[in-house]
């Protein structure tokens, strides 16, 4: 490649990246401004102050809300991780009848939007005393359907002698899955595993519908409320305190699978 | 080490049709015994069954007089080596070795002493902190036959082990098998396609197609006797060769192969039951190397095929005449310093002696 080609490749990958780090980047300093700055837009505050975090944190109990949100989504990522695989194994290596009729239902949940399930699954809620508990965020989410079909793939992309051989030397399915299959499809628990963390994390509607106790809310509901339900009393910095403050799991997160992350996103469904 | 017993063992996928279809044998203790096929003939279904990998539809099957056709492949005793080596890809050789004893609860100690003596057997000794994925094919596959070894199983079975090896390294992993099982003094039975390997390794061979035994025996025996047209055409590279004809008699009794007038007189033969099919079709076989380019002193009597020559392969220790057939041809063995040349008539010398016949119809020998 040409310098020349290279150099404007460079410069439209700066350009773009720099239009999504500049919001972001903007929202921590301004976070750190005193409230009277955040108006001018400026980049670097003339001093860098906490108050915005401080009065956050002495108005919503935000570090409850991190903890619920850490629950649920660990809970989620880890029930779904487990669960996800022990049906993607039946439906991929396991022989009964409707095995392909259960699959066609299963991909064919995925086309229903949540919205059209939202109310249908409230009622559940309601008549089974789950709402304003953490029954009701948890148990929903346990089965992953992009999970299943990420782990029924996965099982499937490897050797069938592999399990007969497991079968010989004594594993039941379980053992199978868990300790014979699963370290071979790394790439594929990192990719359902972080993309169920993520849904679990930013979901807002369900518990705004579910949990009106203050207890029991996770961050971003907490956040949402927050922010638009009057009690920031129109102070900017606070709100977007309250929104760092929900971001950065997430990113770290990120950081620190990334490579996995875009590694299981470039192989998936190749096998060796 | 066990006997195993098949009785009227049959897999059926879907209900209707058997894949393999009623097959009896027995397994003697200590007996290498071959299942060879084509691919399809169901050789592997049966060793899955054997294994426990797959349900037996019908028919019972006893390693040392026990049934064990409901119990979990673990509680079979049995151990299996995979054509792709199966390893675990995330363990080191010896974590791949001592899994299976780790979960039947031995104790580290006698873990280590199998381990290490499995290895020492195999010479892998150097391996056994490696993973699978940085050994070469033959090394994968002693490890998983270490694997096998191992658990000190009544019965090992194998399924084609050796297909997934280049040539050369097949052939010296056939020598060492052959060392392995006198060294183990076990049962194995062992799935192939490759009749060189059933030829070299068993004991006794069993040749299945379309999931039907068509006959069990020595490696001799099916050389020298096969019960039908598949064995003769399976067993032996190159296989039999096969004449189609007629019994007629004039003086005495013939088999005449009518475009060539090639001729054999039967009145030399033992084969009593050939009278029966007088002025019927049958087909004559004659192995490659029962075929010669003049008549030779010790054996015979002979008959002479006149043919056109249509290719010659000189292997430097033999060589390999193809003759025209009818629109066919055959094969046969010379010395490799028999003086034919390509395009040209050529004499074949059929002994008499050896040759087989077989009914068309059911595709059986007479005897």
């Amino acid at each position: 490649m040409s310098i020349i080609k290279k150099t404007i490749l460079y410069i439209l990958l700066t350009v773009a990246a720099l239009s999504f780090i500049y919001p972001f980047f903007w929202m921590i300093m301004a976070s750190l401004s005193p409230e009277a700055e955040i108006g001018s837009l400026v980049f670097f505050p003339s001093r860098i102050t906490f108050s915005n975090y401080i009065s956050m944190v002495s108005k919503i109990p935000i570090g409850r809300a991190l903890f619920n949100s850490l629950l649920v989504s660990g809970i989620n990522t880890g029930v779904a991780l487990v669960f996800s695989s022990m049906v993607g194994y039946a439906l991929s290596r396991m022989e009964f009848k409707g095995r392909n009729l259960i699959f066609m239902i299963i991909i064919f949940t995925m086309t229903l939007p949540f919205q059209i399930t939202l109310i249908p699954n409230y009622i559940i809620m309601v008549k089974l005393r789950w709402v304003d508990s953490y029954l009701s965020l948890t148990v929903p989410f346990l089965i992953n359907t992009f999970g299943i079909l990420m782990f029924r793939q996965a099982f499937k992309g490897l050797p069938q002698a592999l399990i007969d051989a497991a079968r010989i030397d004594g594993c039941g399915d379980l053992r199978i899955i868990f300790t014979i299959l699963w370290p071979n499809i790394k790439p594929t628990i990192v990719t359902v595993g972080i993309l169920a963390f993520m849904g679990s994390w930013n979901e807002v509607l369900w518990p705004l519908i579910v949990i009106r106790d203050e207890q029991l809310m996770t961050l971003p509901q907490l956040v949402t409320l927050f922010a638009v339900g009057g009690r920031a009393e129109s102070q900017i910095g606070v709100k977007l305190a309250s929104a760092v403050f929900l971001a950065t799991p997430i990113i770290v997160a990120y950081l620190f699978f990334q490579k996995h992350f875009i590694q299981s996103m470039a192989s998936t469904g190749l096998k060796e | 080490m066990a006997d195993v017993l098949l009785k009227n063992i049959s897999k059926s996928y879907d209900g209707k049709t058997n894949v393999v279809e009623s097959v009896s044998f027995e397994f003697k203790d200590k007996e290498f015994v071959v299942l060879v096929g084509p691919s399809g003939c169901g050789k592997s279904t049966v060793l899955r069954m054997i294994a426990g990998l797959e349900e037996i539809t019908g028919g019972d099957l006893l390693i040392d007089n026990k049934r064990v056709n409901d119990l979990l492949p673990k509680d079979r005793d049995i151990a299996m080596v995979f054509q792709n080596y199966a390893l675990y890809p995330h363990m080191t050789v010896y974590q791949n070795m001592a899994f299976g004893l780790k979960l039947k609860k031995m104790s580290r100690k006698e873990i280590d002493q199998r381990v290490q003596k499995a290895a020492a057997i195999l010479d892998i000794i150097p391996l056994l902190d490696r993973r699978p994925k940085a050994m070469s094919g033959g090394q994968r596959q002693r490890v998983a036959i270490g694997r096998a070894i191992v658990r000190n199983p009544k019965v090992f079975l194998f399924d084609e082990p050796l297909s997934n090896l280049d040539a050369k390294l097949r052939v010296q992993m056939r020598v060492e098998l052959q060392k392995l099982h006198k060294k183990l003094q076990a049962t194995i039975i062992y799935v192939t396609h490759d009749q060189t390997e059933a030829m070299t390794l068993g004991d006794r061979i069993i040749v299945l197609k379309d999931g039907i035994v068509m006959q069990i025996g020595s490696p001799m025996k099916l050389y020298n006797q096969p019960d039908n047209i598949f064995v003769a055409g399976f067993i032996g590279s190159p296989p039999v060769n096969f004449i189609p004809g007629m019994i007629k008699r004039t003086d005495t009794l013939n088999f005449i192969h009518e475009s060539t007038g090639f001729n054999v007189n039967l009145s030399d033969i033992p084969n009593k039951a050939i009278a029966g099919f007088e002025d019927k079709k049958v087909i004559l076989g004659i192995r490659p190397e029962d075929i010669y380019s003049k008549p030779q002193i010790n054996s015979g009597p002979f008959a002479k095929l006149s043919t056109t020559c249509i290719a010659i392969e000189q292997m430097g220790s033999e060589m390999l005449v193809y003759a025209a057939l009818d629109e066919k041809q055959i094969i046969a063995r010379f010395s490799p310093e028999s003086k034919i040349e390509m395009g040209k008539r050529v004499d074949l010398f059929v002994d008499t002696g050896r040759v087989h016949f077989f009914d068309p119809e059911t595709e059986s020998v007479i005897r």
